[in-house]
């Protein structure tokens, strides 16, 4: 970590910070290619032809939405319509909710722990909808 | 009128060689093409069988590959008859860089002994047009020599870069792949397939828009559980978490929306369940069904709304956000770690 590291300490954006990023962008392009060679031997495919009078047996989202789709199987489906527009609005607003400026590493610690819980019970729920 | 000093003469008389030697070469190759044509006719005959009988006949010129409608390999089609190095592509290859070179060569050679000064690097030139007219280096040096903290050098400093980076790899291949998708019911599935089996690279750019979304969400939530823990949303920084929701918000639209356009099974049932949901939504939910769905099934129109959402109505909104999002980085500096 970076106890002590002094806070006059400072590197000019140009070329120091840039060339760093530069080279992050660098190794993600070179992952990026890497998936476009992937996606020659494996190409991304489709399913079949999109038919409205045959509905599949299992319907299920990107993975991102996963979490959403296994928690609309518990609550009634206007809460789970709710739920999710209600979470974006508190995370918009939560800087005017918590405003006390913390100089103490304790209340990062409280939030690592409420994120990394709250992650978990996110990456649980994807598993869950996956698997189910 | 200039005076006509020996050099110039010489220069000029250069030029008119080497603009005259250009009809003269382009002769010579026209001849030998119609001497070579007795061996490409034999080509030819796949056609013939076919049922072409007139084609060669009418054809202007035997050595030029058959038209993309005559031709069963599109592959074929692009990259000429297989003669190794001497197909089209390693021809235009070769023989423009060599030119390139050329022309920069005789233009540095020329502008020197014109001149009579040192060569000055072609970009400097550039540079010092630019700025003799707009004064914009000493504004420029100001923004590029602002100091940033050593602490920002941490690797969890750069997720929102590698978003934002990955949010250019997305624009490129979708303008890409934009090129060839076709946004009908009808055409969409084979539009799809299309660029998966026969456009050059298809697959590749396919995959890697795929999966570059998903990496850019998973970026996105990362930057945003960084900045949280970190607690970087506090008091200056509201406005930029505000905006950084706003930011993943639209990135799962694009997700939500790119998701309908292959038009396949997955496709189709997935939009009609997600807007099935956001119909579900007390008061607003059959508007905002309705607004997705562009009536009451998903339909062509829905694949229309969707995509004009996903490759003009999303981006521009992005680039916009982003913008504010990285000027207000830029004003208030980057939150320093307790």
């Amino acid at each position: 970590m970076s106890e002590d590291i002094q806070e006059t300490e400072s590197i000019p954006f140009f070329p120091d910070h840039v060339s760093t990023e530069l080279k992050v962008v660098v190794g993600i392009l070179a992952i990026v290619v890497l998936i476009g060679l992937w996606g020659l031997i494996h190409p991304v495919g489709l399913q079949e032809p999109a038919d409205p009078m045959n509905t599949p047996l299992h319907v299920k989202p990107e993975w991102y939405f996963l979490a959403l789709y296994q928690l609309l199987k518990f609550i009634p489906k206007t809460v789970g319509a709710v739920a999710p527009v209600l979470a974006l609005g508190v995370l918009m607003l939560w800087p005017f909710i918590d405003r006390k400026a913390d100089q103490t590493p304790r209340a990062r610690r409280i939030r690592l722990i409420v994120t990394s819980i709250l992650v978990v019970i996110l990456i649980a729920l994807t598993i869950w909808g996956e698997v189910s | 009128m200039p005076e006509l000093n020996k050099r110039r003469a010489f220069s000029i008389f250069i030029t008119i060689l080497l603009l005259g030697a250009i009809p003269l070469i382009t002769a010579l190759a026209k001849d030998t093409a119609t001497v070579q044509s007795s061996g490409i006719v034999q080509e030819g005959e796949i056609f013939t069988q076919a049922g072409e009988n007139a084609f060669i006949g009418e054809r202007p010129n035997a050595s030029l590959p058959p038209p993309p409608d005559k031709d069963s390999c599109l592959h074929c089609h692009i990259t000429g008859e297989d003669k190794n190095l001497w197909t089209p592509l390693a021809r235009w290859f070769l023989f423009g860089t060599m030119g390139l070179f050329l022309g920069y060569g005789l233009y540095r050679n020329a502008g020197t002994l014109v001149s009579k000064k040192p060569w000055k690097p072609i970009p400097q030139r550039i540079a010092e047009w630019v700025d003799e007219r707009y004064q914009i280096s000493a504004p420029l040096s100001k923004v590029l020599s602002k100091p940033v903290p050593k602490y920002a050098l941490h690797w969890w400093y750069c997720l929102g870069g590698i978003t934002a980076f990955l949010f250019i790899v997305q624009g490129t291949t979708g303008i890409l792949l934009a090129f060839y998708y076709q946004p009908t019911p009808e055409t969409a599935y084979a539009s799809i397939q299309f660029i998966e089996s026969q456009v050059r690279f298809g697959a590749a750019i396919r995959s890697i828009h795929h999966w570059a979304a998903n990496g850019m969400i998973l970026m996105c939530v990362a930057h945003m559980l960084r900045v949280f823990i970190m607690g970087a949303y506090k008091p200056p920084r509201e406005l930029n978490w505000v905006s950084g929701v706003l930011l993943l918000t639209l990135t799962l639209a694009f997700g939500f929306t790119g998701y309908l356009l292959p038009w396949d099974q997955r496709a189709f049932w997935a939009t009609t369940v997600g807007s099935e949901i956001a119909g579900s939504l007390p008061v607003i939910g059959n508007l905002a069904l309705v607004f997705l769905r562009v009536g009451w099934d998903v339909s062509a129109q829905t694949l229309s709304r969707f995509y004009a959402l996903h490759i003009i109505a999303l981006p521009l909104l992005t680039v916009a956000m982003m913008g504010a999002h990285f000027l207000m980085v830029r004003r208030q500096g980057i939150a320093r770690p307790l």
